[in-house]
């Protein structure tokens, strides 16, 4: 059986698609990630699978139950780690694990041995009585992972789950990711825009741009989509920029920022030809870089823009900040 | 009925947490008891002013009048401060647990009575220092704080679930909290207003609140009647509450 089941689903806001049907499948006991950049419309898609928002079409189920018609259903199986810290944050971490416990209908000793195991596995139980607001953003998603695991998930949501925090956190917060996964037997459904977060840790991987998902595999299945190397140059024609052509290059793209980038199957060996190619043309090079295929390459191949700009860093800040002063409506 | 206390537990460990609003909750009204009610107090000291203040001084009058206020202003800042449970995220990890909504927002409303009411037990235990008061009617005045504070916590959550933006929050304080207090009797009798007044003072929770604690503390005679004072109490708690309950079960956050 499969964890989740999403069909053509659709939610817009007004007159804004931020979810322009999607349909994927995430089996039981995996770890799924969707890759995007932000305002990609992830957070949306999580936030429908669990049940905070109405789908404006589509379906979707979460293990095995309709998010539409079965809400609560769904709200007892899942677990959830929200992009922005939603912990309450005058309480100790003691406290917000008790009430969130208490929330989902457990009790008793079995609720402190629980919050015990947890609060050590994530490596707070020493600072239990602490108030929340004193935590770093690391201890706070810490915490935000052990809450949500409290009641045993089957499915377990995580929006960004590293957001804003230093490699070292971050790693750190990997190593929870996939220890707890190991342990609790669970499906994982997490978004992120770091392509290392997804590479690292997730079996299957969609990736996804303006609402939509415009490929879906493996991290080996979706590099595959390119060529074997790949090389970025920066070089300087006679006339108009184009595209260089030889029976070595299997693929060869203008990028917006001036660069040419080439799908080459070994860099290593293309690369002499490729400075023969150029004195023959009149073709100065300026600069050559050249890789092993990434999940960026794969999406700049795939959009002609990178997952992650400054600017598009900048720009979600702003977002965020805004969305932070936006208050809650109300359903219609 | 677990999430209903685990809501009730929360409130009162927020405000055990934080010192300032504990401190601060209890100094406000002793201003208001010392400052204004000793500075009337020598004024009013007549018996024209003793008839008009229903024959006690103007301390005794004043005393029911300041708890019930403490009460209101304690109770409606803990209802509309759900505000900023919908600002830092808390209330998702409410709306997405598989718990009676109902059941949660009732609970974050009797917190919040609860913790008013017990404000206004310190204020009226200090009191009981500064003007002459029936013990016998602290039980009562009580039960009336209690109901006081459900209908202003409700009513504090749902003018909270329907604000958009941070921005008219002060201005919801001044424009309600202040005019509710002024239009409550708290301070002067309310059949000497003007019509227009007297008739907002009637729509005003707070109004039997302190009439009603003011017979039972003060031994003034109710100018509504104890049956109308507690009916209306407790209907305007049902109520305000029954609204934000509603308001909560539609919540959603886009
Ligand atoms: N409540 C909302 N009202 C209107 N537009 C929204 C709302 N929430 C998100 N959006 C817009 O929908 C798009 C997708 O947002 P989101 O799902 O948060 O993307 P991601 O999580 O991938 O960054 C963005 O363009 C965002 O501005
Ligand atoms: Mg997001």
């Amino acid at each position: 059986m499969n964890a989740i089941e999403v069909d053509d689903l659709v939610k817009r806001y007004g007159d804004f698609e931020a979810v322009r049907g999607i349909s994927f499948r995430v089996k039981r006991g995996e770890i799924f990630a969707f890759l995007g950049p932000n305002g990609a419309g992830k957070t949306t898609t999580v936030h429908v699978l669990t049940t905070l928002l109405k789908p404006t079409s589509g379906g979707a189920t979460v293990a095995g139950h309709d998010v539409v018609r079965e809400p609560d259903a769904v709200r007892r199986k899942i677990g959830i780690v929200f992009q922005d810290m939603s912990l309450d944050s005058e309480l100790t971490a003691y406290e917000n694990m008790l009430i969130h416990g208490r929330i989902y209908g457990l009790g008793g000793n079995e609720l402190k041995d629980k919050i015990e195991r947890l609060l050590k596995f994530v490596e707070l139980w020493d600072f239990r009585d602490r108030q929340v607001k004193t935590f770093s953003g690391g201890m706070q998603r810490r915490l935000e992972i052990a809450r949500s695991l409290l009641h045993e998930p089957e499915v377990l949501f995580l929006d960004e789950p590293t957001i804003g925090l230093d490699p070292q956190t971050r790693a750190h917060i990997w190593d929870y990711i996939r220890a707890m996964k190991e342990e609790h037997d669970m499906t994982v459904f997490l978004t992120t825009h770091y392509m290392d977060e997804a590479e690292m840790l997730a079996d299957r991987i969609a990736i996804m741009d303006h609402g939509k998902i415009i490929a879906e595999g493996t991290a080996d299945e979706l590099k595959g989509l390119i060529g074997n190397d790949v090389i970025y140059l920066r070089i300087k024609a006679p006339e108009e920029l184009r595209c260089l052509k030889a029976d070595f290059i299997r693929g060869c793209k203008l990028l917006p920022d001036g660069r040419v980038r080439l799908d080459v199957e070994n860099a290593a060996g293309a690369l002499p030809r490729l400075f023969e190619l150029a004195s023959s043309g009149g073709i100065k090079i300026l600069e050559v870089t050249y890789h092993r295929p990434t999940l960026n390459d794969v999406f700049l191949h795939l959009t002609g823009r990178e997952i992650r700009e400054d600017a598009d860093e900048r720009e979600a800040m702003k977002v965020k900040m805004r969305t932070r002063m936006r208050m809650w409506g109300r359903r219609r | 009925m677990r999430v209903f206390t685990t809501m009730v537990y929360r409130e009162l460990k927020r405000f055990s947490h934080s010192r300032a609003r504990v401190i601060g909750s209890i100094v406000n009204p002793l201003i208001w008891l010392i400052f204004f009610g000793k500075g009337w107090s020598g004024v009013f000291n007549n018996p024209m002013a003793a008839s008009i203040f229903g024959g006690v001084d103007y301390m005794t009058y004043l005393v029911p009048g300041i708890v019930a206020m403490t009460v209101f202003n304690m109770s409606f800042m803990q209802g509309i401060t759900i505000i900023w449970d919908k600002q830092f995220g808390f209330l998702k990890e409410i709306l997405v647990a598989p718990a009676s909504r109902t059941e949660a927002i009732l609970g974050r409303i009797t917190g919040g009575a609860i913790m008013a009411m017990m404000q206004g037990i310190i204020i009226l235990a200090l009191s009981f220092a500064l003007a002459d008061l029936k013990l016998s009617g602290v039980l009562p005045a009580l039960g009336m704080a209690f109901l006081v504070g459900i209908a202003i916590a409700g009513m504090g959550v749902a003018i909270a679930l329907r604000m958009t933006s941070m921005e008219g929050f002060q201005m919801i304080i001044m424009m309600i909290m202040l005019p509710m207090t002024f239009l409550s009797g708290a301070f002067y009798p309310i059949n000497t207003m003007p019509d227009w007044m007297q008739w907002l003072s009637k729509v005003n929770p707070l109004t039997y609140a302190v009439d009603g604690s003011r017979y039972y503390l003060a031994g003034v005679t109710p100018t509504f009647g104890m049956t109308v004072d507690w009916l209306v109490l407790g209907g305007l708690a049902a109520l305000l509450a029954g609204i934000a309950a509603l308001e909560f079960r539609k919540a959603t956050i886009d």
